[in-house]
């Protein structure tokens, strides 16, 4: 008797439309701008760090997360969706690492939360993700940065904005990038497209940045080499990025 | 090990690698075959062999590459593009074939040999208790055509030394020539005249490998593939 | 278990020399052997049950087993020219090749043969023992010892110690007053005369080649080849054989040594010929 409750709440409506995703995009539309963006050695993704109160400790948020080595995500949406989302792509991560002994790549990474995603538009008493995603990160192919929707479509850009101000931030986007900018130009230009919808002063607890760049290493045996590294930026670093504005 | 007999090495040289194995198929002390195959292609610049129990071997990798070379002849074939475009109606599709079609249709990049060897060892491993009874080798040039060679126990614990690896039931008798004859940078030609001589004369101390032998030298150019005549007793 | 290493004298039955070991002849079953056909005498070891204390040690699933030579392809057959005797050479120890150049015909004298299948120790010890035995024969009584008692001296000395782990499996031929003569021989101390034996891990390969190219009226070179490619065939097919095939003619004046080839290069000999079709 319980199936008869786990019917699908996402049901097409008669003019094909699954309003149950729409809402789900509403949603991401009434989150915090997050934006992403390619330079030629490396890639940035940017939000910023709403806090309700004073009170709150700042710190205690994370919405810029590192999923494996080389890569990252920041979300725009309902924050407890995403938290979902992150452990269950850091643990398909490791199970990739686990066998193959070497990091995923990004549109591996991606491809395993799009239909993680997709599987929530059509089981049985699931709602969609009320979050869309970018997912940041750099392998073999270099860098390279995907959006990801509540209905598991994806796509890749060169930039991107999702959240409240996405609009302002795509045109700001479009103005500003040039495919010809490196790594720092980008995270400058991040900060100055979080800037425009902006309330009030940025300051360098106000955001969180993640890049993703080439690595060169040196292992233990004294070899030589490179790999993909997503790592969070400090509050330090943010702050002399703001202060070089 | 000691049910079907079988002898495998690999070799490094400078910019290529070279992995050769006997041919013969046998039940214990009965020859029924002289030319079974025990190594294939993963990709064109990665080969990989089993010694082991046959049907294991079959189970876990065949992709027969139909009918390899005609025996005691000299061939040189280019590679053939990548593994999953290769497959054909007749070909058994097994365990490997199937997982590094998956990766390449999954990943659309081709894999590398380290990653191949991982591979291996984790479906190995799957079967930690009461698994394959097969110990892998691989051997391949990655994207910036390095060297990588490696072999495994039956349950995955990959070795990657810097010289030469073998396995088989003639393991003992091929490290004996493998020792003396190996030598640092050699290039194609003389590592495939070395890795012959030691599985040639290594078998030929091991009752129940040998039959002949086949070679691959894979170089960045393509992949050398040879025969080899020897004793049949 | 052990409690006559205090007081020998629990041991029924036991002969001891003054080291207190005790002698496989006290083991003889026949009990009326003459002097000079004594058993040679070895030290078993001095424990109650030596036959269970050695398949202890020699057993198939002993821990540390004394491995033992095994694997081998002998034949030989009578046909109207006299006997063809033909051997591999190999060796093993496990699947190791130990060697490829074991001579595994016995010339006992020079109108007896001998081969060697199973252990190679106690083939060429007991054989050799035979042909010490078929000389003092000889001299005793003027005339040759015929083929039938020459195996038969070496049937009942491996039977006297049946059960103790010899592992011999051994064809008896020559030419006597009787003509040519070919017995089977071996550890179990079974005794059999035929026309056509092959012995070892490769025999049924060679018997198939043998019985499907058999007859007695072949020509002496017939017979050669034949016996040859029975071998050869063997060695193709039997991991445990190989090495290089040795054949011997016995004639009335004894025998005579054919050849010894490699069996690699006759194998692609062989395989090179063309093959008769089957229609």
């Amino acid at each position: 008797m319980g199936d008869r409750y786990s019917f699908s709440l996402t049901t097409f409506s008669p003019s094909g439309k699954l309003v149950q995703i729409e809402y789900a995009l509403a949603a991401v539309n009434k989150g915090v701008t997050s934006v992403g963006l390619k330079g030629t050695n490396g890639i940035v993704i940017a939000t910023e760090r709403k806090s309700h109160s004073p009170l709150l400790e700042d710190n205690s948020i994370e919405k810029v997360s590192v999923i494996c080595r080389n890569i990252g995500v920041v979300y725009s949406g309902m924050g407890p969706d995403a938290r979902i989302l992150l452990d269950k792509a850091r643990k398909s991560a490791q199970e990739y690492k686990r066998i193959y002994l070497e990091e995923p790549s990004v549109m591996i990474m991606v491809k395993e939360i799009a239909s993680i995603m997709q599987e929530f538009t059509q089981s049985g008493g699931v709602r969609p993700f009320g979050v869309s995603l970018l997912i940041a990160g750099f392998d073999d192919l270099g860098p390279s940065l995907y959006q990801v929707d509540p209905s598991g479509s994806y796509f890749a850009w060169k930039a991107s904005a999702i959240g409240k101000n996405m609009i302002n931030a795509k045109t700001f986007l479009e103005k500003r990038y040039s495919e010809t900018m490196e790594l720092e130009d980008a995270v400058h230009t991040a900060i100055l497209t979080l800037k425009e919808g902006y309330e009030g002063t940025m300051a360098e607890s106000g955001i969180e940045i993640g890049i993703a760049y080439l690595e060169h290493t040196t292992t233990k045996e004294g070899d030589k080499i490179q790999q993909g590294r997503f790592k969070k930026l400090s509050e330090p670093e943010i702050k002399d990025y703001l202060a070089n504005l | 090990m000691e049910y079907n007999g079988g002898a495998i090495i690999a070799m490094k040289g400078k910019g290529c690698v070279a992995i050769a194995a006997d041919r013969r198929f046998g039940i214990q002390a009965l020859t029924l075959g002289t030319d079974f195959q025990k190594v294939f292609s993963a990709t064109d610049k990665i080969y990989f062999g089993l010694a082991g129990l046959a049907t294991d071997v079959q189970t876990l990798l065949s992709n027969r590459i139909p009918s390899p070379t005609p025996p005691f002849e000299f061939t040189s074939s280019r590679p053939i593009q990548s593994f999953f475009l290769k497959t054909k109606a007749d070909i058994c599709s097994e365990k490997f074939r199937m997982k590094v079609d998956m990766y390449h249709l999954r990943e659309e990049r081709e894999i590398s040999p380290k990653t191949f060897a991982h591979m291996v060892s984790s479906t190995l491993y799957e079967k930690r208790f009461g698994g394959y009874f097969v110990f892998p080798t691989v051997a391949g040039l990655d994207a910036n055509n390095e060297p990588y060679i490696c072999n495994m126990d039956g349950i995955g614990c990959i070795t990657t030394p810097n010289d030469f690896v073998v396995s088989g039931t003639a393991e003992n008798q091929l490290y004996g020539m493998c020792e003396s004859l190996w030598e640092p940078n050699l290039e194609p030609e003389d590592l495939f005249e070395t890795i012959s001589q030691a599985l040639l004369n290594g078998v030929d101390r091991d009752a129940i490998s040998g039959w002949g032998g086949i070679v691959h030298v894979i170089t960045p150019e393509g992949v050398i593939t040879r025969t080899l005549k020897g004793r049949m007793d | 278990m052990l409690d006559f290493l205090d007081n020998p004298a629990t041991l029924a039955g036991a002969n001891r020399d003054p080291d207190g070991d005790m002698h496989a002849a006290d083991f003889d079953p026949v009990g009326m052997a003459p002097t000079e056909f004594a058993h040679p005498t070895f030290s078993v070891p001095a424990i109650a049950d030596p036959v269970a204390f050695l398949k202890h040690q020699t057993g198939v699933d002993a821990k540390n087993r004394i491995k033992i030579q095994h694997g081998t392809t002998t034949l030989a057959f009578k046909f109207n020219h006299g006997v063809i005797v033909a051997v591999d050479s190999r060796a093993t120890g496990g699947s190791y090749i130990a060697s490829q150049t074991v001579k595994k015909v016995i010339e006992i004298n020079p109108y007896l043969l001998g081969t060697m299948a199973g252990g190679a120790a106690d083939c060429s010890y007991w054989e050799r023992e035979l042909g010490r035995r078929c000389r003092i024969y000889e001299l005793n009584n003027k005339e040759r010892i015929s083929v039938a008692a020459a195996s038969k001296l070496l049937a009942n000395m491996v039977y006297a110690y049946k059960g103790m782990g010899l592992s011999m499996g051994t064809m008896v031929t020559g030419w006597d007053k009787t003509g040519p003569q070919l017995y089977y021989v071996d550890s179990d101390g079974q005794r059999l005369k035929s026309d056509l034996f092959s012995v070892g891990s490769g025999s049924t390969y060679a018997y198939g080649v043998l019985d499907a190219g058999y007859k007695p009226d072949l020509t002496p070179e017939e017979a050669i080849d034949l016996g040859r490619r029975a071998i050869v065939h063997a060695t193709f097919r039997d991991a445990y054989s190989g090495g290089y095939v040795s054949v011997y003619h016995v004639k009335e004046n004894g025998w005579e040594f054919i050849s010894r080839t490699d069996v690699n290069d006759l194998i692609y000999q062989y395989q090179a010929e063309e093959k008769p079709s089957l229609v």
